[in-house]
């Protein structure tokens, strides 16, 4: 009988065994009888996972592993207490000590082990290189254990604002007047607050944002909206716009132009895409339980490509919602741009756990 | 017990050491956990034939052990006698719960030559960890989480023959590897 009909068979029987357990094993050759045998006793294998997760119940994420232990007491013990592992030339002794297990020394193991760590080396410099070439390219998936992708929410385009603004650190909200006039780029913030004498080359002030955007004017410059009359002010924000924002622009978000927060991806707002994303830390308790999932989060990606009020939108649990955030705060993103500008935009972002 | 001896740590010197260590610092816990936990499985699994069954009493055998080891005394015994001591209480109290919502059945009847079947199941099961990853994970898929052929050809890329193959090659391995460790 060949090894493919031998397997076949086997596995015919296997198929059946676990479909009905309780029926008589089939006839079969004597060689498979052997092996089914066998496999009739692995129908009640532990499963791994329990295994790893009572140890964690037990006795905590911070036990000391095996070998650790033994060696402890070895060096807890009487010198007269004889060693387990004698001292062996044929024996290679492990990386972790001598205490738990040594594997019979090959040559070949040796050589097969240069020839790894050779093409490892070899794959992280063609890696470096070919990041260095390609670095706003598509949104690279994690490596063997990880899988990681970044998915921009998809909002109905009458929901996508963005921008906002700042004012000028006051104490108080922003006064009640008319917005000076939006331009591509601020040269004179607004100035409510007199603090400086009249500069000698005059510039009217303006807010970052479209200049098609055209307000009610007035005689004094502040929020339209505002019920501040008596006291002028800027607002609470920062970055030479006005309100309570950050940024150069009109409103309680941040960045320019007017609204309430970051850009959403969507009508003329790219999505922003990852081009350093590299993989995140497993916690040691949901490694030792083997612990899978996915970790979803929301960021803002700013203009400078980094994810800022990172939260966790769905949970996993035993330490990975860290490590996530973690990793995602350290990642560079190419930000979204709306009509060639990089705009701060909000995305979810979805990374997810797997061992293999 | 001389079964395993290639694989476990037997030296009852160690073992007294190791208990010691235990009762003094519950951490220590760890290595008898390791070294015991196969034959505390297979000794459950024996009888109660289930392995969530078996696995929830595994589980019960091990936190009373170690809610208990504070008194445990030293006579001379293998630790794990201690255990499957625990064990049996365990699984005692199981069937006795059992019988007072129904007939008990044949779960309770003792078998000739169990504590050998014991001492062949423990060693498979610490054998399978030692089996190459690829065929440790086809079996683990196969038995454990009872997955066919096809899925897991599927979710390894590779061909329902390989699989097969792999399948052989794991169940022969743990023969020899049974024939060689049986003393």
């Amino acid at each position: 009988m060949s090894s493919i009909s031998l397997a076949d068979q086997l596995d015919d029987a296997i198929e059946m065994m676990i479909a009905e357990p309780d029926s008589a094993p089939p006839k079969v050759d004597l060689r498979i009888g052997e092996l089914l045998g066998i496999a009739a006793e692995l129908r009640l294998l532990p499963d791994p996972a329990f295994r790893a997760a009572l140890r964690v119940e037990l006795l905590g994420q911070n036990s000391p592993a095996p070998a650790a232990v033994y060696n402890d007491l070895r060096i807890a013990a009487e010198p007269e207490v004889p060693r387990r592992h004698q001292r062996n030339d044929a024996i290679l002794p492990t990386l972790f000590g001598a205490g738990y297990g040594n594997y019979p020394f090959h040559r070949g193991n040796i050589a097969v082990s240069l020839a790894i760590h050779a093409a490892a080396i070899a794959v992280i410099a063609v890696a470096g290189w070919w990041v260095g070439d390609n670095s706003r390219g598509a949104i690279p998936t994690g490596g063997d254990i990880f899988v990681m992708e970044v998915v921009p929410n998809a909002l109905p385009v009458d929901a996508r604002k963005g921008g906002g603004g700042g004012g000028g650190n006051n104490a108080i909200p922003a006064s009640k007047g008319a917005l000076p006039r939006f331009a591509n780029e601020q040269l004179t913030p607004p100035t409510i607050v007199v603090r400086s004498e009249p500069p000698k080359l005059a510039v009217d002030p303006t807010l970052v944002g479209p200049p098609v955007l055209t307000m009610p004017s007035t005689s004094e410059i502040g929020n339209p909206l505002s019920n501040i009359l008596s006291v002028p002010s800027t607002g609470n924000g920062s970055g030479g716009g006005i309100g309570d924002g950050d940024g150069a622009g009109f409103g309680p978000g941040s960045g320019s132009g007017m609204g309430g927060g970051p850009y959403r991806v969507g009508g003329g707002v790219s999505a922003p895409r990852a081009i350093y994303d590299p993989d995140p830390e497993y916690s040691d308790e949901a490694r030792q339980a083997k612990f899978q999932g996915t970790v979803v989060l929301w960021a803002v990606v700013g203009v400078d490509g980094r994810a800022k009020g990172i939260r966790v939108v769905r949970s996993l649990g035993m330490g990975l919602d860290e490590k996530a955030i973690a990793a995602v705060g350290g990642w560079k993103f190419e930000p979204g741009r709306k009509g060639g500008v990089p705009v701060p935009v909000q995305v979810t972002i979805e990374v997810s756990f797997r061992l293999l | 017990m001389k079964a395993l001896d290639s694989l476990n740590l037997e030296d009852g010197n160690d073992e007294r050491l190791l208990v010691e260590a235990a009762r003094q610092d519950p951490a220590y816990f760890a290595e008898l956990y390791e070294n015991n936990f196969e034959r505390v499985y297979a000794y459950v699994a024996r009888r109660v034939r289930d392995r969530e069954d078996a696995q929830d009493l595994t589980s019960e055998v091990f936190h009373k052990a170690l809610a208990g080891l504070p008194r445990f005394e030293w006579r001379g015994l293998p630790f794990v006698a201690w255990l499957l001591g625990i064990a049996s209480n365990v699984l005692s109290d199981r069937w006795q719960l059992k019988a007072q919502h129904k007939d008990a059945g044949s779960e309770e009847v003792e078998e000739v030559g169990v504590e050998d079947d014991v001492e062949r199941r423990a060693m498979l099961y610490q054998l399978v960890n030692l089996l190459p990853a690829d065929q440790r994970q086809v079996i683990l898929w196969r038995f454990v989480e009872q997955k066919s052929l096809r899925e897991i050809a599927v979710t390894l890329g590779r061909s329902e023959g390989a699989i097969k193959q792999l399948q052989l090659r794991a169940l022969q391995n743990l023969r020899q590897q049974m024939g060689s460790n049986h003393v």
